[in-house]
């Protein structure tokens, strides 16, 4: 056995229904944390209000994506078929009035543009892919697809603390509270 | 998070809206239609005669030749308004929806002012008013008349143009023509009733039991082919049929799309009215506007998707006989109409209906919702007016005139009428039964719905 130095990843509690998890995230939430989760074997309605979470920035994001698509297809269709080589296709102009011919690429492209930063965007806020997360190195935690509910509080948050952290946990109802650390090379 | 909304909430005998607090709009606006009713009967009926080339008989041919379009623009955007209704009504019983149950029962009274319309619809019956609308019924009676063959009459005739109603003689006669008018406001009419029937009995079932739910949703399916059969037939018969050459096979999907985002407005509209007046505080929430503003976005999108879509591949084709549509809605002024609908029907509502926390605000929906039904007036409008010039014939110095000064007054009168007495009896269905169903089981699944 090596004698490295394991990183905390912060406290672990089980609570034993959704109910008590809502509450317990509420509290968690006046507290003042922010790097904190919850964690559950279904979705729980209202959690996120529950939690303090705040709305993501991702449709700021997509806006401009489909914004840069909608761009993009104007400039292509225009520069190739009206600016650099006309095509004059039943005597119809080519000219600003064109443009109508170009709304299902107009369109087409913002949606696609839309559609890849959803999906890239959403990966990339969510840390997604990797590898592993520092919470499975928990035994506990593998019953959260099965039947408990968790709160994790990482050890990076400001507020966090060894003691006061857990006493917070159990205090809120937390069992088999447990400090989770990074197993990870 | 709100207050839990339990049965104790519930009314037992289901809220009603007090007729005293109505009374006076219903007899304002029964009174209103009525008499505009009667008098545009009186109106397109005596006074249309038969035309006549002379100049005074002609000029006075003009004006009545112009108010039968007023009041086919004006019977039509009701129409669409209450088929809208029925519509929601028989997707709400399929899809077996549980979030709009306090909200259905406003679906199933705009779709039953339906049957009622039949009664502005009476002018069209009437050859004095035929003549001027559809062309094809006066080529018809001109050229087949006795004759027991009117495929080869047509076929034969001098006309070329008649040659063309020869292909289409089987549909466009005057015959099936009005077997089909009547058979659409009988047919859809009663399923409408049947659905609207089973909802509201169910609210004084001595024995609560879903029975009546199950039926509804069962008596929906065919009711939902049949709504679809009659709202593009009729869109077919009264509109397309204006200039019988042209023809469009996305037509009676691009009505569908106005009156389900428009009737989707009435609905708003009708719950913050009748919130405001005391009603459905209970059961109905911001959440529930969220999801019929999302609705109204929806079809917002698929409107501008089928018109575009009509006219890019009616343009991109090319074909004279399909052309014919939006080279008229594109000459002089009516250019400006169809370039308003793009921005001001699409473009303005889209943005505007963008964010989700406007359509949770019901003083901002009041006003959208009815500019959404102004633009669909003026959506309306853009199909049937610009087919008076053309129809009536009106000539100066030897110019024909595709606009007839001074007919916007008759169009804003028939509107008016027919909007008048829509609203009557539309107020009636909202106080011949409770406002909504009380005894659903899924009512309180409904009231504490979120989203």
């Amino acid at each position: 056995m090596s004698t490295k130095v394991r990183r905390v990843y912060g406290y672990l509690a089980e609570f034993k229904n959704a109910s008590q998890l809502y509450k317990a995230a509420e509290k968690v939430r006046d507290a003042g944390f922010k790097k904190w989760d919850c964690y559950s074997p279904y979705p729980i309605h209202g959690l996120d209000d529950a939690m303090g979470i705040k709305r993501s920035i991702l449709p700021y994001f997509v806006f401009i994506g489909g914004l840069t698509g909608f761009l993009t297809a104007i400039t292509l269709a225009y520069t190739t078929q009206v600016g650099l080589y006309p095509t004059i296709v039943q005597g119809k102009p080519a000219n600003i009035f064109t443009t109508a011919a170009f709304f299902p690429v107009m369109f087409e492209l913002t949606i696609l543009f839309s559609g890849f930063t959803v999906f890239f965007g959403l990966l990339a806020l969510m840390g997604l892919p990797r590898w592993n997360h520092p919470i499975f190195a928990s035994k506990q935690f593998s019953r959260v697809t099965d039947d408990k509910f968790f709160i994790a509080i990482e050890a990076r948050d400001s507020k966090f603390s060894a003691e006061a952290t857990k006493a917070l946990l159990g205090e809120i109802g937390g069992a088999n509270i447990e400090l989770v650390e990074d197993d990870s090379e | 998070m709100a207050h839990q909304v339990t049965s104790k909430d519930i009314p037992t005998n289901g809220e009603h809206l007090e007729i005293s607090k109505i009374a006076k709009l219903q007899f304002i606006s029964g009174i209103v239609g009525g008499v505009g009713l009667i008098f545009s009967i009186i109106y397109l009926w005596f006074g249309g005669g038969v035309e006549d080339s002379s100049t005074s008989e002609h000029e006075s041919s003009v004006a009545h030749g112009s108010y039968a379009f007023s009041w086919l623009f004006a019977v039509f955007f009701i129409l669409t308004i209450a088929l809208g209704g029925c519509f929601w009504t028989f997707l709400h019983n399929l899809s077996n929806s549980g979030w709009g149950t306090s909200v259905r029962r406003m679906m199933e009274n705009l779709g039953f002012v339906f049957p009622f319309l039949f009664i502005f619809c009476i002018p069209f019956l009437f050859p004095q008013v035929q003549q001027y609308l559809w062309e094809w019924m006066t080529s018809y009676r001109d050229v087949v008349g006795d004759s027991s063959n009117a495929k080869e009459a047509l076929l034969h005739d001098k006309n070329p143009h008649n040659h063309l109603l020869a292909a289409k003689v089987f549909y466009l006669n005057p015959t099936f023509w009005l077997a089909r008018f009547f058979t659409y406001f009988i047919g859809l009419g009663f399923f409408i009733w049947l659905v609207r029937k089973f909802s509201i009995a169910q609210d004084t079932e001595t024995k609560p039991s879903t029975k009546n739910l199950f039926a509804a949703r069962k008596h929906s399916s065919w009711s939902m082919i049949v709504f679809g059969v009659t709202l593009t037939f009729l869109a077919l018969d009264l509109v397309m049929a204006l200039d019988f050459s042209w023809f469009s096979t996305m037509f009676g999907v691009y009505i569908f799309a106005g009156s389900a985002l428009n009737s989707m407005a009435v609905l708003i509209l009708t719950g913050i009215f009748l919130q405001r007046a005391g009603y459905l505080k209970n059961v109905v929430t911001q959440e529930h506007y969220h999801i019929m503003g999302k609705l109204c976005f929806a079809f917002t999108v698929f409107w501008a998707y089928v018109s575009f879509s009509q006219f890019f591949l009616i343009w991109y084709a090319n074909i004279t006989e399909e052309t014919r549509y939006f080279l008229l809605r594109n000459t002089e002024n009516w250019n400006l109409v169809s370039l308003s609908l793009v921005f001001m029907h699409f473009a303005l509502p889209f943005l505007a209906l963008l964010r989700s926390d406007v359509k949770k605000k019901p003083k901002f929906m009041v006003g959208l919702c009815c500019y959404i039904l102004f633009m669909h007036a003026v959506d309306v409008y853009h199909m049937v007016i610009p087919e008076r010039g053309p129809s009536v014939e009106l000539v100066v110095n030897h110019a024909p005139q595709l606009w007839i000064g001074g007919s916007w007054v008759g169009d804003i009168l028939a509107l008016i009428t027919t909007v008048a007495g829509f609203l009557f009896f539309y107020l009636r269905n909202l106080t011949s039964a409770a406002l909504y169903p009380h005894r659903d089981p899924r009512i309180l699944e409904s009231a504490n719905l979120h989203n």
